[in-house]
């Protein structure tokens, strides 16, 4: 296995006051650059635990994770990770929160504004700028938060659940957005989701995450052509498939 | 100032009404307790002793809470962030902040005999505690994504302290100060009476000892306003430094 991020019998094992939880037990996963994958699995999967791990956040108990080559030993520069909870700061700006990243990385002050304009561009904040996040929507600070991630050009994109607070309906308009981004920026996706309508409308590959402890259950490829109709039979199909690798009929969406 | 803001003027001037009415119907003697308008007197024929007092007073407080405030807020940072300084500080400041000020003053005159110094170690102390426990509370209750979203970045500890803990912390430090400032300012009159030849605590004990009742009651209208004041003047200054918390927080003020 060669893939720009390996997770090569990955467990974690958190130790509390009521003794060892399990979260995570042999993952070994393989992502190749440029893909888009999702990871699938009810609350309590570990599939979040799994992202921060990659994201160089938490260490793995067992196993080793590479990123482009090189085994974690922290964040990884070729990447960036986006919550569902957005982690903007409210003091700032919507443009100073886009450049934050880059701060973060030394990138020199008129840089960092040009390339902040250009993803402010992308993402259609343009014209909020001078905004605080709380004077906007869910969905655009969303925008923000992605905004945010791909000032660093991030070779890899880590996404835990950030459409999961959203409604239905800018939830969709986001997808499509997260789709032509990840077209025109051919960058790795790597996205956390617990809806299977989500993963099969994005993924190129959903792995399948089922808890206690987690454990990765299926590996499906997603052959549809994009953009994708969730009222097709070729995604209700696969939406099927993945309903039974969960092993709850009926279940979560 | 909106309308309506003046209505905290009533209950003032409900008091003016009855202290004028007890002076008519004679429920004290007059020389115990003279009318509003011998007291008002008072402020015009002790007028610069009154200034130079309130100036000595006001001066003690700045130095000392400003002092506080160099000490408090880069420890309570520093405590908040790092565990191992929780530890190692957490039962003392427990045990000093127990100490009320006042039962200091024996012990602050002992080492620093009368004068400006052991005033302000007495407002210092009292400034201390509060500052110190609100910015190490205000930095354990930061948005953990918000710290993620900087750890996964790369942010280097100096920018995360700077521009993350700093300004997230600052409304918490604000409320430290407002009750440092209202803190100092009880103890510098208490201390004025005790350790001090100057300043408006030394200023109505001095008057009762020579017989002024108007000056005590004119030097008590200048220490409550004084102290409402100093509060308004911190409100203030944390709605400056604070802008980005307007429309965030339920209350104005």
């Amino acid at each position: 296995m060669s893939g720009f991020i390996e997770c090569i019998d990955v467990g974690k094992t958190y130790r509390g006051r009521t003794g060892a939880v399990e979260a995570l037990r042999g993952i070994s996963i393989s992502c190749a650059e440029g893909e888009f994958v999702c990871l699938l699995g009810l609350s309590g999967c570990g599939k979040s635990t799994l992202l921060q791990m990659i994201a160089g956040l938490e260490t793995p108990s067992t196993g080793q994770i590479i990123v482009d080559g090189r085994e974690l030993d922290g964040p990884s520069p070729a990447a960036s990770i986006v919550f569902q909870d957005h982690g903007l700061f409210p003091w700032m700006s919507v443009r100073t929160n886009v450049e934050f990243n880059m701060k973060a990385r030394g990138v020199p002050a008129a840089e960092r504004r040009e390339r902040g304009e250009e993803m402010l561009a992308l993402t259609g904040l343009s014209g909020f700028a001078t905004r605080y996040p709380h004077e906007l929507s869910g969905g655009m600070r969303q925008r923000v938060g992605i905004a945010r991630a791909l000032t660093t050009r991030p070779r890899a994109l880590l996404m835990d659940e950030p459409f999961g607070a959203l409604d239905a309906q800018t939830r969709g308009r986001l997808q499509s957005e997260l789709l032509d981004i990840w077209a025109a920026q051919r960058t790795t996706v790597l996205f956390v989701t617990h809806s299977i309508d989500e993963a099969v409308f994005l993924a190129d590959r959903i792995l399948v995450f089922t808890p206690r402890p987690g454990r990765l259950s299926a590996d499906v490829d997603v052959d549809l052509p994009r953009p994708r109709d969730p009222r097709s039979a070729g995604f209700a199909h696969i939406a099927r498939g993945l309903r039974a690798a969960l092993g709850t009929e009926g279940g979560s969406e | 100032m909106q309308p309506g803001r003046l209505v905290g003027l009533v209950p003032m001037l409900g008091l003016l009404v009855l202290w004028q009415v007890a002076v008519l119907m004679h429920l004290y003697p007059q020389v115990l307790l003279p009318p509003p308008a011998k007291v008002a007197a008072a402020f015009s024929q002790f007028g610069p002793s009154i200034a130079a007092n309130t100036l000595a007073s006001v001066t003690r407080v700045l130095i000392g809470i400003s002092l506080a405030f160099i000490v408090a807020v880069p420890a309570g940072l520093l405590i908040g962030r790092y565990q191992v300084l929780d530890r190692l500080t957490n039962w003392s400041i427990q045990t000093f902040r127990s100490v009320p000020p006042i039962s200091l003053i024996p012990m602050a005159m002992l080492f620093f005999g009368i004068g400006d110094t052991p005033a302000i170690v007495l407002i210092f102390l009292s400034g201390l505690w509060p500052l110190l426990l609100n910015t190490i509370f205000g930095v354990r209750g930061i948005e953990r994504t918000m710290l993620k979203v900087a750890t996964a970045a790369g942010a280097s500890e100096a920018l995360i302290l700077r521009d993350i803990i700093w300004p997230a912390v600052l409304p918490n430090i604000f409320t430290g100060l407002r009750l440092a400032v209202g803190g100092g300012w009880l103890t510098v009159v208490t201390a004025e009476m005790i350790a001090v030849k100057s300043g408006l605590g030394y200023m109505i004990l001095n008057a009762q000892m020579t017989f002024r009742p108007e000056l005590i009651f004119a030097g008590i209208i200048v220490i409550g306003g004084i102290g409402l004041l100093g509060d308004y003047a911190v409100h203030r200054l944390r709605v400056v430094a604070c802008a980005w918390q307007e429309g965030l927080t339920a209350h104005a003020d």
